[in-house]
């Protein structure tokens, strides 16, 4: 597999987790990391180099939104926000991610099922 | 704890992003490491380890300033501009003039000062209205995250527009004004632009300046 298509797919498997994340509730860059590592059981990680520009690039398409805000120990946190277009993506996003396991999985049998 | 904010900036300050851009990502980022250096310690990490932990979150700082500028320069680079400068210059330059307008069409009579043979305008109620409209033009740009001088072009926008105009006119007036026995009239022209830049600027600073200062505006809820 070519570093490029690896690339891919992490970054596509990127925005279709945070995207879900956020479409419970609101969160900051350090806890959409902190949540995506530890509801993935750590199979899925985001450090700081590989989440911002993945952010930036979600928010220069209009999928999420930041905005300043205080979180609960009252320091000021950047939170983003699922926008209408970004809960838009979700639904397509989650049936590629469908087909393409489906596909793997009849190819080499992946399902755990 | 290191300084994470210094430590941010000095990495990414080869980043080429509009001002008020660069100082949020910078903070961002800051927050972020400030997190995962507390989170360390909290998992029990001595400082210094804790330290190295919140370092590893970015391998190659270059990589990531060439991704972040990728990121947002595309839409920063005309877009921010446009949102965080020219819109709230705009909504300024748009409902200044456009209450003098009102006044006017409400019969508010302007004050007429005469120095010599020289008649000065001035619309007293219209000018005390001015610093809400430089606060509101500073306001809209740092809500933009706009750097301190697009909150100050925007807050100024009125009367950097009349400040415009009497530069077009300058060298019209002179030439018709040469042509005229008396020559031009530098006094007149100097005071009536006293009158609608000078003061009108003034006025606008008054309603700008608190939003001039470089924090962030925090958006609650």
């Amino acid at each position: 597999m070519t570093r490029r298509i690896r690339s891919k797919i992490a970054r596509g498997s990127g925005e279709l987790a945070i995207l879900a994340l956020l479409e419970e509730q609101p969160l900051y860059g350090f806890e959409i990391a902190k949540q995506i590592g530890e509801r993935t059981g750590g199979a899925l990680t985001f450090t700081l180099a590989s989440l911002y520009p993945l952010l930036y690039e979600m928010e220069k398409r209009g999928w999420v939104e930041g905005h300043w805000q205080a979180n609960d120990a009252g320091r000021d946190r950047r939170y983003y926000r699922l926008t209408a277009s970004g809960r838009k993506q979700l639904a397509p996003l989650r049936q590629e991610w469908r087909a393409f396991f489906q596909a793997l999985d009849s190819l080499a049998g992946v399902s755990h099922a | 704890m290191p300084n994470w904010t210094r430590l941010v900036q000095e990495r990414l300050a080869r980043v080429k992003l509009p001002a008020g851009v660069k100082e949020e990502v910078v903070a961002e980022l800051a927050a972020h490491l400030e997190e995962a250096y507390e989170d360390a310690r909290w998992r029990g990490f001595a400082e210094e380890a804790a330290a190295q932990v919140a370092l590893q979150e970015v391998e190659d700082w270059r990589v990531l300033a060439a991704e972040i500028s990728r990121a947002r320069a595309e839409e920063d680079g005309m877009n921010n501009r446009t949102k965080s400068l020219w819109l709230p210059g705009m909504v300024n330059l748009i409902a200044a003039p456009g209450l003098l307008m009102i006044l006017q069409k409400l019969g508010v009579q302007p004050r007429v000062v005469w120095i010599g043979n020289m008649a000065m305008v001035f619309y007293f109620p219209w000018l005390i209205t001015l610093p809400i409209f430089g606060a509101l033009g500073a306001w809209l740009a740092k809500r933009a995250q706009g750097s301190t001088w697009y909150r100050l072009a925007a807050g100024l926008a009125p009367a950097l527009a009349m400040l415009g105009m009497f530069v077009l006119v300058l060298p019209l007036s002179i030439a018709l004004g040469t042509s005229h026995r008396s020559g031009f009239p530098w006094v007149y022209f100097a005071l009536t632009m006293l009158v609608w830049v000078g003061l009108p600027a003034g006025a606008l600073m008054v309603g700008a300046l608190p939003f001039l200062n470089s924090g962030r505006v925090v958006v609650k809820g």
